[in-house]
């Protein structure tokens, strides 16, 4: 009766990766009640032993078979089926600490599309604008331009002196933006046009000299991301309006091509509407690997830590897929979580088992890949849907939402890193 | 075998006795014979060498007659041959060859050279009668070996004879119709002897004193006489002991094999190793063996020798078929058995303790049920007897008989068993729909003077146009969303009125007037505006957005109204009402136009202008239809409830009735893609079904309701008004009197 409750002993064995926490490799015998907070104090005594009582408390998860422990060891090991009777492994890492609210951004309009980078945010807005922030808060500009409510912006390269970025607009087109911080001018470099609907999605090629739209009208269209990129041969005329047409075109979606993201410099990954996924390979200018899913595809994340995508569906999950595996749709995993169709997923650059999805509910999730009953925090605060996560800048998770607000998150554990290296 | 050799041999030994014996007697024959037998000898060589392989062949039978079979047949069928004559002439030797010797030496003088040849005729050829004949010459034979082979003293073969007649072993009566018997060695026939009437032989059984030991030989038809010896012979044999006289009955005793147990052992050779080690053609054996026993093709001993006991001893057999099992009826599959009987209780006691008899308020009560009596909890009242003597009859007794055998008549003998199929079975494997409540921006908002009652999007993906029924007026919007190509063109064409080549009649003109908007409406993005003498209710495009049809109930015979957009013309189909419409639909794929009154459907086709079908729905109030996209199948909902399936090929009557809402359906819609239907109710229910049609003819549609979702709240009695799908998603739109709209996926 014991067993079956969990109540009796199980020996264990405490590993890390870190090694400044490693505590002596010996096999315990501990209650199988136990829980993620016994085990923290039980590792930190051990610390201090070690220590001589100098160092103060950290927090850790524990991880059982590449699993979270949320909740009693004893239950963890009975789902995963695994003999109380086997020494187990426990790997604990330090806890990532809780992102904090740090600013809350105000705008005309739902913000639709929001990206972060070094000093700034950029956040399109149903208003048709583009609002440039500092991530202090602090807002710089707001650009008009565009005829239709923005939906998707990224970044091209940040220097000193010269940020150029990028928007795409349900007016069909995208617009390349060159802005020089120490006039605080900005000015449309080039307008590109050729989507027939709405442009949803826009991904800059990690190089810096391209970028991918893909679009409502099942339309993926890779663009040149220079300044000057008009050829010879260009009629002045068109080299003055400013007017850009795609390099290439990639016709394959059914349904309208909802996330797009580069995988590295010519391979390009696609979500769309039509229950795929695609990867596209620009050497060969064709389709390299689909993968088939049963809902609507909003979103899509490429990992390049880990070479895993997460994809946010017209539903409440977030599915893991490997792009790698030619089996169609494995799906390795599912977060359950949210409430509501989840609307933007983003895997973290820097860490690589994380990352944050913004859903219908009003709430953010950050997420660890390997915890996939729950996510490790909420990050509460908007106060209607949430439409686009970003989290490109490793220090703050920035999501903008129908509350007509952007909202920024700190990473602690980002900023800690910074202040070391300083 | 040993033993018949040695029969053999004593045979052999016997016969020089006999000679001996008889030597005295007929020593002037016995020359003769010799005589003979000498000139014989020549030829008779060859056969004796036969007679050698032929012994050698005998001496071992048991073991060459295995061999036989594989050597070949000649060897196997002369050795049976050989077997044969062994056989036969051991007997004839045995029993009448000192007979048969004496016979011949005495008597047969005169006839002696057919006499002495007759005995040595194939000896198998007859009875009893013609082996004493034999007899004599087998006789012969050894003594004649005895002179000039001593070699084949064992012989005792009798193929060397010298066989006069040689028609065989045949039944002599064969020649009985002949002047002759059979043919001699030179082909010619062998008469036979004259045959005396029975005077004859009457005077010969007189005259004749051997008359009485003369016999006929068949083979010759000769008379024989027999010896002395023989006739000693046949007495010995009549008598019942052994033949030859000679033979020692009571001879001392040989011991060959010893009945003593030696201490040493004779031989001392040891074992053979072979001998220690299993055997693998036995072991093969056995397992054949436990096989058959296993498999019951063999049976042990003990079985048999049961299975005889069982066989001789009496037979018992139920003479129903089992004590436990219930009686097998013959004609009820299932019975059920008659209700059992309670057993009696301490009230029903002759004798009952007296709480189980009643006190007043009891007997009162159970008085006062007398008109109804089964309500009784006891159908009697305990009475308390002295003793069982005192009892008296029961009163009751032949009518509780009675009702017992009406219980036992009237109890259902059979079950009825019900079909129990489980309701998850018949669901067909689909992703069940998850429901969120979804988001949506209001892109613009357009407002009218008046109340909406119903807007369609063209189904034509190259305008983009929305028709507004709003008051009066027939609004047709370009919402500027979408492609810019797109929007332009739309514009381009609705801004140009095509010139107006028909004339119309008064009685479209009254009722409709074709307008472009206005300025400010223009703003706002009407282009058209179409302007109807009465409310506008419904309105509804055909599938290539060309066409589009509007209900204005209040018409009377010009509530349905046809107009065509290219050429901005109004028809008027229905000259006359046939009741109040409800609801009308264009076919998606035939020029047909659904027509929904109150209670009816009627299906007209627009080219021959004329009605094609009456569909009943036998309901009180349609409220709406939606047809599947293929155009077989019509769905229909009704105020009443009920939600009708027509199948257009089947019948007028609708195919199935599906009654899933507890109030008013207000709407149902088809999915243009997946097989999914939905319906919407004044029970805020949105019920999501799964409607497969079969491109099959004769695969009647399969209906699963899969879905209840309940999200909209009540307002005054009303719940959704009305559902409609996402053209390529499996998701429902629904809106509801809560002023929202909400999406279901």
């Amino acid at each position: 009766m014991d067993a079956e409750n969990g109540e009796g002993q199980v020996q264990v064995h405490l590993k890390t990766k870190q090694e400044h926490y490693a505590v002596p490799d010996v096999p315990y015998a501990i209650d199988g009640t136990v829980t993620t907070a016994e085990l923290n104090t039980f590792v930190n005594a051990l610390l201090k032993q070690k220590d001589g009582s100098s160092s103060t408390d950290t927090d850790f998860d524990f991880l059982v078979f590449d699993e979270y422990l949320r909740g009693r060891l004893c239950d963890h090991l009975r789902e995963k089926a695994i003999s109380f009777e086997d020494a187990i492994e426990i790997e604990y890492v330090e806890r990532f600490p809780a992102p904090e609210p740090q600013d809350c951004l105000l705008h005309d309009d739902w913000v639709s599309a929001v990206k972060a980078s070094g000093k700034w945010i950029l956040s399109g807005c149903y208003d048709n604008t583009l609002n440039l922030w500092t991530n202090k808060g602090k807002h710089i500009l707001t650009i008009p331009g565009h005829t239709a409510p923005i939906k998707a912006v990224d970044w091209i390269s940040l220097d000193e002196e010269t940020v150029r970025f990028v928007s795409t607009s349900q007016d069909q087109t995208a617009m390349l933006w060159q802005w020089s911080v120490a006039s605080n001018s900005v000015e449309c470099v080039s307008v590109c046009k050729g989507h027939e609907r709405g442009v949803d999605s826009v991904s800059v090629s990690p190089d810096g000299q391209r970028f991918a739209t893909g679009s409502w009208d099942t339309m993926l269209k890779v663009w040149s991301a220079e300044v000057d990129d008009a050829p010879e041969g260009t009629s002045k005329r068109m080299k003055e309006s400013g007017v850009r047409t795609p390099k290439m075109t990639l016709q394959g979606h059914r349904e309208s091509i909802s996330a797009v993201q580069w995988m590295d410099a010519t391979t390009l990954l696609t979500g769309s509407w039509d229950h795929t996924l695609k990867v596209w390979d620009l050497s060969l200018e064709g389709i390299k690997t689909e993968i088939s899913t049963n809902k609507s595809i909003f979103d899509a994340s490429y990992s390049r830590l880990n070479r895993l995508i997460l994809t946010a569906s017209a539903d409440k999950n977030l599915r893991l897929y490997d792009a790698r595996t030619n089996q169609g749709s494995v799906v390795r995993n599912t977060y359950l979580g949210h409430n509501a169709w989840v609307q933007s997923v983003m895997w973290s650059n820097t860490e690589e088992f994380l990352f944050v999805s913004g859903a219908y509910d009003n709430q953010n999730k950050l997420w660890d890949c390997r915890s996939p009953k729950a996510p490790l925090y909420d990050l509460l605060g908007h106060g209607d849907k949430v439409l686009d996560i970003d989290w490109s800048n490793p220090k703050y998770i920035v999501s903008g939402g129908a509350d007509n607000t952007v909202r920024v998150f700190k990473s602690r554990k980002a900023l800690t890193e910074d202040m070391e290296t300083k | 075998m040993t033993k018949k050799i040695h029969l053999k041999r004593k045979g052999k030994e016997a016969e020089p006795t006999n000679e001996v014996a008889t030597s005295s007697e007929a020593s002037e024959n016995e020359e003769e014979e010799d005589l003979l037998q000498a000139v014989k000898d020549p030829g008779e060589d060859s056969t004796d060498d036969e007679g050698i392989d032929q012994e050698y062949h005998s001496d071992s039978s048991e073991e060459l007659e295995f061999e036989s079979d594989e050597e070949g047949n000649y060897l196997g069928r002369k050795q049976s041959s050989s077997a044969e004559d062994d056989d036969d002439e051991e007997q004839s030797s045995d029993e009448e060859e000192d007979e048969s010797a004496d016979s011949e030496e005495k008597d047969e003088v005169s006839a002696s050279t057919s006499k002495k040849i007759q005995p040595e005729e194939k000896p198998s050829s007859s009875t009893s009668s013609g082996a004493t004949k034999k007899g004599a010459a087998t006789k012969e034979l050894p003594k004649r070996e005895s002179q000039s082979k001593p070699e084949y003293q064992d012989s005792d073969t009798s193929d060397e004879e010298d066989i006069r007649n040689t028609v065989g072993n045949i039944p002599m009566h064969w020649y009985d119709e002949y002047k002759h018997i059979g043919y001699d060695w030179d082909a010619k026939k062998i008469v036979k002897p004259p045959q005396g009437d029975q005077i004859d032989e009457f005077l010969r059984k007189i005259e004749d004193p051997d008359f009485w030991r003369t016999v006929k030989d068949p083979l010759t038809g000769q008379d024989v006489r027999l010896t002395d010896e023989d006739i000693a012979l046949i007495k010995r044999i009549v008598s019942g002991r052994i033949p030859n006289k000679d033979h020692e009955e009571y001879e001392p005793w040989i011991e060959w094999f010893t009945s003593e147990v030696e201490k040493m052992p004779i031989k001392n050779v040891p074992d053979h190793k072979r001998s220690f080690l299993p055997s693998v053609s036995e072991k093969k054996r056995v397992s054949r063996m436990v096989h058959a026993l296993k498999m019951g093709w063999m049976k042990t001993t003990e079985e048999v020798q049961r299975e005889k006991q069982a066989k001789r001893g009496p037979k018992f057999y139920m003479l129903w078929e089992t004590d436990t099992a219930r009686e097998h009826m013959r004609r009820i599959h299932d019975p059920v058995s008659a209700p059992k009987r309670d057993l009696p209780g301490h009230a029903e006691s002759y004798n009952p303790p007296p709480e189980y008899l009643f006190d007043a308020k009891e007997t009162k009560e159970w008085l006062k049920l007398k008109d109804e009596p089964h309500k009784r909890k006891l159908h009697f009242m305990p009475q308390k007897f002295k003793s069982l003597r005192e009892v008296p009859a029961y009163s009751r007794y032949l009518r509780e008989r009675f009702l017992r055998c009406l219980d036992l008549y009237l109890c259902p003998r059979a079950k009825r068993v019900k079909l129990n199929i489980d309701a998850e079975y018949l669901i067909p494997k689909l992703p069940s729909p998850l429901w969120e409540i979804a988001t949506g921006r209001c892109i613009r908002t357009i407002e009218t003077d008046e109340v909406v009652r119903c807007v369609a999007w063209c189904p034509n993906p190259k305008l983009s146009i929305i028709a507004v029924a709003t008051g009066n007026r027939l609004l047709l919007v370009n919402p500027k969303v979408g492609d810019k190509v797109l929007v332009k063109k739309t514009d381009d064409l609705l801004a140009e009125a095509p010139s107006q080549d028909v004339i119309e009649s008064e009685r479209i003109k009254t009722a409709v007037q074709w307008s472009n908007a206005e300025a400010d409406e223009q703003e706002k993005g009407v282009r058209v505006v179409i302007t109807h003498f009465k409310p506008i209710r419904q309105v509804t495009w055909h599938g290539r957005g060309d066409y589009l049809a509007t209900v204005m109930p209040e018409g009377a015979n010009r509530s349905a109204l046809i107009h065509q957009l290219s050429k901005r013309r109004s028809q008027i189909p229905f000259s006359k009402s046939k009741g109040l419409i409800q609801f009308v639909l264009f076919h998606p794929v035939k020029p047909c136009f659904f027509v929904a009154t109150q209670h009816n459907i009627r299906i007209y086709d627009l080219v021959k202008q004329e009605l094609v079908k009456k569909l009943l729905t036998n309901s009180k109030w349609i409220s709406g239809m939606s047809i599947h996209p293929k155009g077989d199948n019509l769905l229909v909902s009704t105020y009443d409830k009920k939600m009708l399936w027509f199948d257009l090929d089947l019948s007028t009557k609708p195919y199935q009735t599906m009654r899933l809402h507890r109030n008013a359906v207000r709407s149902v819609a088809f999915h243009l893609r997946y097989p999914l239907f939905a319906s919407g109710s004044d029970d805020q229910a949105v019920i999501v079904s799964h409607g497969m049609v079969y491109n099959d003819l004769l695969q009647n549609p399969l209906i699963v309701p899969l879905k209840k979702l309940q999200t909209h709240e009540k307002r005054d009695e009303f719940g959704v008004l009305d559902v409609n799908w996402h053209p390529v998603q499996p998701w429902v739109f629904s809106t509801g009197a809560d002023c929202t709209i909400r999406l279901y996926t």
